[in-house]
């Protein structure tokens, strides 16, 4: 077997929230098509790792980076680079389901429509196989005219992960994407991000240990804004290196 | 007596003191409805809402003054709609979050508490005479579009600020600039927001006679205004003309146009609570 | 299928391997020692290394498992009895190993009047069928299966009783053969092991479906509870 691509790296990130030091030098170097999970304890900056991926953080006053992130090989905080386009290529979900207050298909198809794609047909062809992608065609082919607020929790986090594929990223940044959800979906989610690994290359930061050692390849631990460890899941948590880590996951902490 | 005791008596005392202080309001709007639809129920016809102003009492109507309310309802919204939504949203979404954006804040939020007739010297001397409307009704408009403007600029950023941080955060990813992320979701998600701000804007607007008597408009007027630039009445004028008159039977025609100027205000309002009852019944988060 | 249940497939997978492996390891063993094959003994021996590989790989992949997935329940009682199992597999392979051992250094076949007497190629058959039939039994979830298992042990138990006397007697009668006699003696204590084992394995099979711990009962109460008969004192 070929080794795997790098899809995105970060060389020598800082990330500051004014005066804040948020992230602290970190490199790291994540593999095409297989899931990194982030993993550590609230406010050691994985969250703001990755939403530096998709720049999401550009809208937070007082926010900046220094250091380089590349996706396939490219800075993406050089200035020519444009964010919708970035966004095109890597898409996010978000901890807490937030589909649009709107029908299931205008949910689905609204990142095409504000590329301007309007042709009906393509939008059609288009949400079926999104929603296919998410596992939850069967569920909605028949109410794709109601609202998707109408919809379970569980469904409108898929809702939320169709509308992300829907543009045809190549990579999905997940932030806790199942923590407001139920057993249930949260197995569906994982069942999914499992599927999607085989064309996506997924980063998910997660605060359940079992949720990152059932989906992910691979995991970073964070503390206090600083990449402590980076391996292979299987061996994060059968041997990890650093103390840290080993209190981490063992519940040991502090 | 325990402790408690005294607790729970303060609690029930409290109780019928805010029940009291309730009906102390809503009482006296009440006698004071009571009494004017008695004395003015037996005014209202059909010719009263279509005869011009008289100097005998029982042959004035309202025509022009209902017309020019209207006419200036319309105005007011076309002008003050756009200006003030488009204010609210940028400063909303667009302003950065610094001093001079603090200083329009605290500056907007004063407007609003502005008296109404200082409004009306600003526009008697921008829109009458810099302007050189005279007493038309667009200078009326454009007057009262400013007394309303920070009310709408207020009720808008309040709606846009109810839109949850998740949606717009929704959209970014998806790779929607700012403008279509407020056009595409903040915008249809605090609608009904917005709107319910704008009526309730428009209905104090309605009520307002001081700005409009300084910008100059007339008590008398024997046609109804065809454009802008005609010159105008309005209900509260009429009514406040009328209730200056001795004669008991202009008192009377008083009472008449002011159940008008009620239902107008009243029907503004219940389309104002319509509308924030459907936008909260569809939109959840 | 469920991520975890493709874990687990191949955990299952991974093991049966390793009981194939095992299973041509002991049937080689015996061909070894009825032709005194010093050649294929030679090969068993060697291939003992690859079932050793097989254990410790399976004991990483359970570790991964119970890293990784955290398991609960029915998945908790078989990567439990795989881990179990897995060990066994690998004692019985060294048994292999060392039957192939005993078959290296004959010089020639067996005195095939001390291999009548002594039983030791219909108790090699029932050992052999007792471990393809225990496989059977995990390979298809079957606890009555595995129960049947367990009371065949009985046949191994009987030769391996009888077969100190059988074995003096014979020394007794043929001096000179002494050093065979006493090799077979081995084989046969080696092949009573076995029975052990898969009886340790059929053990862990049941207590995966149903949940239950039926290994160091005293025999009345099995008797009363399953009524099976594991014989596996001796």
């Amino acid at each position: 077997m070929s080794k795997k691509q790098n899809k995105l790296e970060a060389l020598n990130l800082d990330a500051y929230y004014g005066d804040f030091h948020a992230l602290k030098g970190i490199n790291i170097a994540m593999e095409e098509k297989a899931v990194t999970a982030f993993i550590g304890p609230s406010g050691c900056g994985k969250s703001t790792f990755l939403r530096t991926f998709n720049r999401m953080n550009d809208y937070i006053d007082g926010f900046r980076v220094e250091g380089q992130i590349l996706l396939d090989g490219k800075d993406i905080y050089q200035k020519e680079v444009r964010v919708d386009e970035l966004r095109k290529e890597v898409g996010m979900v978000f901890q807490k389901p937030n589909p649009f207050p709107k029908s299931i298909f205008e949910n689905v198809v609204y990142g095409l429509k504000i590329q301007g794609i309007k042709k009906k047909s393509v939008l059609e062809e288009a949400a079926e196989q999104s929603l296919r992608n998410a596992a939850l065609w069967e569920e909605v082919k028949d109410k794709l005219d109601k609202s998707a607020l109408a919809l379970s929790g569980g469904q409108q986090q898929r809702l939320c992960i169709a509308r992300a594929l829907a543009i045809s990223p190549s990579v999905l940044l997940m932030d806790e994407p199942a923590s407001a959800l139920d057993p249930i979906s949260t197995a569906k989610i994982e069942e999914l991000i499992y599927e999607l690994k085989n064309d996506y290359t997924i980063v998910i930061v997660t605060h359940n240990m079992q949720q990152a050692g059932r989906v992910s390849d691979y995991t970073a631990f964070f503390y206090m804004g600083e990449l402590v460890e980076f391996n292979k899941t299987k061996t994060m948590f059968t041997s990890p290196k650093d103390e840290r880590t080993q209190n981490y996951i063992t519940g040991r902490f502090g | 007596m325990t402790n408690s005791d005294i607790n729970r008596l303060k609690d029930k005392a409290f109780q019928v003191f805010g029940v009291f202080c309730t009906f102390i309001g809503l009482v006296v709007l009440g006698i004071f409805l009571i009494d004017i639809i008695i004395e003015g129920v037996q005014r209202l016809n059909w010719d009263f809402l279509v005869n011009l102003p008289s100097r005998r009492a029982s042959r004035a109507g309202i025509l022009t003054a209902w017309v020019g309310t209207l006419w200036i309802l319309v105005l007011t919204t076309i002008i003050a709609f756009p200006l003030g939504v488009a204010a609210g949203v940028y400063l909303e979404e667009y302003g950065k979050k610094n001093k001079m954006a603090n200083f329009l804040e605290i500056n907007i939020a004063n407007l609003a508490g502005v008296p109404s007739i200082i409004y009306g010297l600003l526009g008697l001397e921008i829109f009458v005479r810099q302007m050189r409307l005279g007493g038309s009704l667009l200078a009326g408009a454009l007057t009262l579009s400013l007394l309303i403007l920070p009310i709408i600029i207020v009720t808008t950023r309040e709606a846009i600020k109810a839109v949850p941080r998740s949606i717009r955060d929704g959209s970014f990813a998806l790779g929607a600039s700012k403008w279509q992320t407020v056009w595409h979701q903040v915008l249809p998600a605090s609608f009904g927001g917005i709107l319910t701000g704008i009526i309730l804007a428009l209905s104090r607007a309605v009520g307002e006679a001081a700005p409009l008597i300084v910008i100059g408009a007339l008590a008398y007027v024997p046609f109804t205004p065809s454009t802008p630039l005609d010159e105008f009445t309005v209900l509260p004028i009429q009514i406040f003309n009328w209730t200056s008159r001795p004669q008991e039977a202009f008192l009377t025609n008083a009472a008449a146009a002011i159940i008008v100027l009620l239902v107008i205000t009243f029907l503004l309002n219940g389309i104002a609570v319509y509308l924030r009852n459907k936008q909260q019944r569809k939109v959840r988060w | 299928m469920p991520h975890i249940d493709i874990e687990l497939e191949r955990l299952k997978t991974k093991l049966l391997e390793m009981w194939d492996l095992v299973e041509y390891q002991l049937q080689a063993g015996r061909e070894a020692m009825m032709t005194a094959d010093a050649e294929l003994a030679k090969q068993v021996i060697k291939r003992d290394r690859k079932v050793n590989q097989f254990d410790v790989k399976i004991d990483r992949m359970c570790e991964n498992f119970f890293a990784l997935f955290t398991p609960v329940a029915v998945d908790l009682r078989l990567v439990l009895a795989v881990l179990k199992i897995n060990a066994n597999l690998e004692r019985i392979g060294d048994t292999a190993e060392g039957i192939a051992r005993f078959a290296q250094k004959l010089d020639e076949p067996l005195d095939q009047e001390l291999l009548e007497t002594t039983k030791v190629v219909p108790m090699y058959e029932a050992a052999l069928a007792m471990f393809t039939d225990c496989r059977i039994a995990f390979k298809n979830n079957d606890p009555v299966l595995a129960k049947e298992v367990i009371k065949s042990d009985k046949v191994l138990n009987k030769i391996y009783r009888k077969s100190d006397s059988i074995v003096t007697k014979y020394m007794q009668k043929n001096p000179e053969k002494i050093g065979d006699a006493l090799a077979l003696l081995s084989i046969i204590k080696k092949l009573e092991r076995v029975g052990d084992q898969v009886t340790n394995i059929a053990e862990e099979v049941i207590f995966y479906r149903e949940a239950k711990v039926i290994k160091h009962r005293s025999d009345k109460k099995k008797k009363k509870s399953s009524g099976k008969d594991k014989g596996k004192e001796v």
